[in-house]
């Protein structure tokens, strides 16, 4: 069973990790770009399996070696998707598959099956001090930067160029949206594995979307279902002995079947509700 | 004084020319319709206009105005209106287009936002997701965003197409109101007898300038007839 500072360490983190991927993940489902998250924390993975073969399993070094790769992958995935031979979701795909084969082939040889496992599912422990100042960092870098450059990303996710005179400055803030994504798995993935933060942050994303119209309350949304998702997740981890990733996202899942079921902007049952009430109405022939 | 000029001015894509060769200014403050059979250029040359596609040769000139103060309105807008976003920020983003990525909206800008709301009648749709507008209310809000950007040169490219009567009845009168305030307006159009009721000048092309000058004198069955015949045998939407 988790001890209770780790416990506790691992749902700051998690709350961290829902402030600032929350915002994120909205305008990743907007942009029709959830697969992005994928791409990166597979090139995470890859980044931090290469950090671990040469330092070994040492936090100073699986950091910068999986913000390195986050980086490599979101410029290769932004130029791939830029030069429009490829459709974004397609130029994803290749790197997110091309990472995760690498990153198993540079583990298993090397470092046995326990090394991926950590990699890929984290350990709740693994949230230090300096872990917990990374989220922490993490979650105000994106806030500060969605605040600088709202407009921005939600002018080139509505209208491509509409707004940004020239192609340079969609791509910049393109670049600059996905290096933010990248961060925050990055301050995630040593505690709750690589392929799980991106489910905290995708989720709730998606399932903010039955709960509020604007990006504003969008983004408050996840950020509330991603924190419950990490707390409730985390309890029931520890009391179960279970992998805490997992079970977060899991409950992240839950949460998004009953936001489609009674979320107020679509959900299933007020959807059928609204329909009972139209029909009940008295018609005009 | 406003110019838009442009200088054998060769268009396309993949290096395939679509407009081949085309010379002429759009006369400052007065209204200019476009008209031509399908894949005649008329959008292509409004896109190279608006600076959203690099000519093959020759060069677009403005004076009097930068690229990003040119209102464009494409024929397929390419809004997501999945987009989780009202029609009043939607409208605000037509203001914001000429303050750059960070400087806010002043007062002087939220009025003229809301004028816009009020001029495109959305007065009662402001707080409403665009993914749930009518396609007359989207087309409105988009006349209406526009509106907001203020931009002394305005592109419309087909405008109308799809758009219920009165949808068109009240559009018509923003535009007409665009060129009382002496506007550069260029405007693609099928349908001829709006054309000729629109445009001061006309420009009938066919993969460059057949005809070009007052709506009159240019918008003649000959005229039609011989871009039809230069396009091939694309069919004109709206025979003259």
């Amino acid at each position: 069973m988790m001890a209770e500072a780790a416990l506790r360490g691992a749902a700051a983190g998690g709350i961290a990790l829902a402030v600032g991927g929350g915002p994120l993940g909205v305008l990743l489902v907007a942009r029709r770009m959830s697969l992005s998250g994928d791409a990166l924390s597979h090139g995470i993975l890859a980044g931090a399996a290469a950090a671990f073969l040469i330092a070994g399993p040492n936090p100073w070094a699986l950091t910068p070696g999986a913000l390195a790769a986050a980086l490599v992958v979101s410029s290769a995935a932004s130029l791939l998707a830029r030069s429009r031979r490829l459709p974004e979701d397609a130029a994803f795909a290749v790197i997110y598959l091309s990472a995760l084969a690498l990153a198993v082939v540079l583990l298993t040889h090397r470092a046995g099956p326990e090394a991926l496992e950590g990699l890929l599912f984290g350990t709740a422990g693994a949230l230090d001090r300096s872990g917990l100042y990374l989220a922490g960092g993490a979650a105000d870098v994106t806030l500060i930067a969605l605040a600088l450059f709202a407009r921005g990303f939600i002018a080139e996710s509505l209208d491509p160029g509409y707004l940004t005179a020239g192609p340079h400055a969609a791509a910049g803030l393109n670049l600059l949206l996905m290096m933010l994504v990248a961060l925050n798995l990055v301050a995630g993935f040593r505690a709750f594995g690589a392929l799980m933060t991106v489910g905290l942050m995708m989720i709730p994303a998606a399932a903010a979307r039955f709960w509020a119209r604007s990006y504003g309350g969008q983004a408050i949304a996840a950020i509330g279902l991603s924190a419950a998702s990490s707390i409730i997740g985390l309890v029931i981890a520890a009391r179960l002995d279970l992998e805490p990733g997992a079970v977060m996202t899991l409950c992240a899942a839950v949460l998004f079947a009953i936001s489609g079921l009674f979320g107020p902007q679509g959900g299933a049952v007020s959807a059928l509700h609204r329909r009972g009430r139209l029909a009940a109405r008295p018609r005009l022939s | 004084m406003i110019g838009v000029e442009f200088h054998q001015l060769v268009l396309g894509y993949g290096g395939l020319a679509a407009v081949d060769g085309i010379t002429g200014a759009f006369a400052a403050g007065r209204c200019t319709v476009i008209v031509g059979p399908n894949g005649s250029g008329k959008s292509t040359l409004l896109k190279a206009i608006a600076g959203r596609i690099q000519p093959l040769a020759g060069a677009v000139r403005l004076e009097g105005v930068s690229p990003g103060r040119i209102a464009y309105l494409p024929q397929d807008s390419g809004v997501d209106r999945a987009f989780p976003i009202t029609v009043a920020d939607f409208v605000a983003l037509g203001a914001a287009r000429g303050l750059g990525l960070f400087r806010g909206l002043g007062a002087a800008d939220r009025t003229a936002v809301a004028e816009a709301i009020e001029a495109t009648g959305l007065g009662g749709l402001t707080r409403r997701p665009i993914g749930e507008l009518s396609g007359g209310q989207f087309q409105r809000a988009l006349f209406a965003r526009t509106m907001a950007e203020n931009a002394p040169v305005i592109l419309l490219d087909e405008p109308f197409t799809a758009q219920d009567s009165r949808t068109e009845a009240d559009l018509i009168q923003i535009i007409g109101r665009w060129r009382d305030e002496q506007r550069t307006m260029v405007i693609v159009l099928h349908d001829l007898a709006l054309a000729r009721a629109l445009g001061d000048e006309a420009l009938v092309m066919a993969r460059g300038c057949l005809a070009w000058g007052p709506t009159a004198d240019v918008l003649t069955p000959d005229h039609l007839r011989r871009a039809q015949d230069a396009c091939g045998r694309l069919p004109m939407d709206d025979a003259a």
